[in-house]
């Protein structure tokens, strides 16, 4: 890994145990991709998917951009529901993953 | 004759300035009007009519509706005949609902897909114009695609339960809209269970596609390049974007397209479709593909399961 100067969180996945270290104004699911992590499903990295939705159990996360409200909403923002790729740290936290592998064509899982 | 071609996409974003920004620098197309209600008419320069796409702001991504142009206006009535035949309820919304649109027939696919037929759409000629024309023109920009070409819907495909929506949506658009199943998934015991299908109606591989998956939605519009070598550029300029590509430019097994998966800053799949593939034909034996290399039919080199392929979609 290359040498990364700038401030950082400590986030930690419940299910898997996995903790990495996510920089201010990064979001969640970004920083455990450059670290080449699992364990937040990785969709469209955009907001609109829902596949990285999450539930921060402790600590605070900030909002980055828009978030489609068809997969969290604004009831669920306020329990503690985010989508992965549009929150990021702001302070260290701890988060459980709620989006789930689903079938692939009706088949069983694809992973 | 019916359906002539894919016609138009009514979108969603969640941010109507990143979404421009992406279907005008990234994708290429050229901003052809702005509604009072600030919906947004974007076309590519190779097409003739005036809009192929529209970007509606909302708090939810996803598909409106999907429009196809028919090629006589009295297409739209006998059509309605036959749709309400079938059992779809199908409306005719007056011409004007959308701007620079004539009258539309709605209704909604099997799977519940918001579909519109239209015969009109006022004229406003491609980038190169009729006359003489150069191979491409001089404000071609971004990816520079030449048009849209297909859409792709996911379908629910719950077997438990006996849904399949893929299946019927197939089954109406083939009695009655008239397209043509040029490949299929099949999937379960002797392959009894369709899990995807491309349909046609042009002479290109397909004009609409179904995919089984946990519930309906858009997968992706797709918009089509000349070449492998437009692919590569088209990725170059989605790095230069900081553009989130799904999938890196490969081949699909079925339909042969060169391909780059991506997202709109909405989270949308967009596709840059090339090559020919093959010649689409109502008498050309349909391919199927099996349970066992179905996934290297949906990316021929690796042929391995990407998740996100039925997993992510809006
Ligand atoms: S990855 Fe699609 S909403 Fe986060
Ligand atoms: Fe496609």
């Amino acid at each position: 890994m290359f040498y990364d100067s700038r401030p950082k969180f400590q986030v930690s996945v419940n299910q898997t145990g996995e903790v990495y270290a996510c920089a201010v104004g990064e979001s969640l699911l970004a920083g455990m991709i450059r670290l080449g992590r699992r364990g937040i499903p990785v969709g469209c990295v955009n907001g609109g998917c829902g596949v990285c939705k999450v539930k921060v159990s402790a600590g605070r996360a900030e909002k980055l951009g828009p978030i489609s409200r068809a997969h969290v909403t604004e009831d669920e923002e306020n329990q503690g529901f985010a989508l992965a790729c549009r929150f990021g740290p702001a302070s260290d936290l701890s988060l459980d993953v709620v989006g789930k592998i689903q079938k692939a064509f009706g088949i069983g899982l694809s992973k | 004759m019916g359906i002539l071609r894919i016609g138009h996409v009514s979108l969603r974003v969640l941010d109507m300035k990143a979404a421009l920004d992406h279907y005008i620098n990234v994708i290429g197309m050229y901003k052809v009007m702005e509604a009072a209600n600030g919906h947004v008419y974007l076309k590519c320069w190779d097409e003739w009519d005036k809009y192929s796409v529209i970007l509606t702001e909302d708090k939810e991504a996803g598909m409106n509706h999907l429009a196809y142009k028919v090629e006589k206006d009295s297409d739209l009535d006998d059509l309605k005949k036959k749709i309400e035949a079938y059992g779809i309820a199908a409306k005719i919304m007056p011409e004007g609902t959308l701007p620079s649109t004539g009258r539309m027939l709605q209704f909604n696919l099997p799977s519940g897909h918001d579909l519109r037929l239209y015969a009109q759409k006022e004229y406003v000629g491609t980038e190169v114009g009729t006359t003489n024309p150069d191979p491409w023109p001089d404000n071609k920009h971004g990816a520079g695609v030449h048009w849209l070409d297909h859409a792709l819907l996911m379908c629910e495909l719950n077997p438990e339960k006996g849904i399949n929506k893929v299946a019927e949506n197939t089954k109406f658009c083939t009695e009655v809209l008239d397209f043509f199943l040029t490949e299929q998934i099949v999937v379960g015991p002797g392959g009894a269970i369709q899990a995807a299908s491309w349909l046609a109606r042009t002479t290109t591989p397909h004009d609409i596609a179904f995919v089984g998956g946990p519930r309906n939605g858009f997968h992706h519009m797709a918009f089509f390049l000349d070449s492998w070598s437009d692919i590569l550029r088209a990725a170059d300029i989605m790095g230069k974007h900081k553009t989130k590509i799904d999938v890196a430019p490969t081949r699909h097994g079925i339909t042969r397209g060169e391909t780059i998966y991506f997202f709109d800053p909405s989270g949308n799949r967009n596709e840059t479709f090339a090559g020919l593939g093959f010649l689409a034909q109502r008498d050309r034996p349909v391919s199927t593909w099996t349970e066992d290399k179905l996934w290297t039919g949906v990316f021929y080199h690796l042929g391995e399961p990407v998740p996100s392929f039925t997993e992510v979609y809006t």
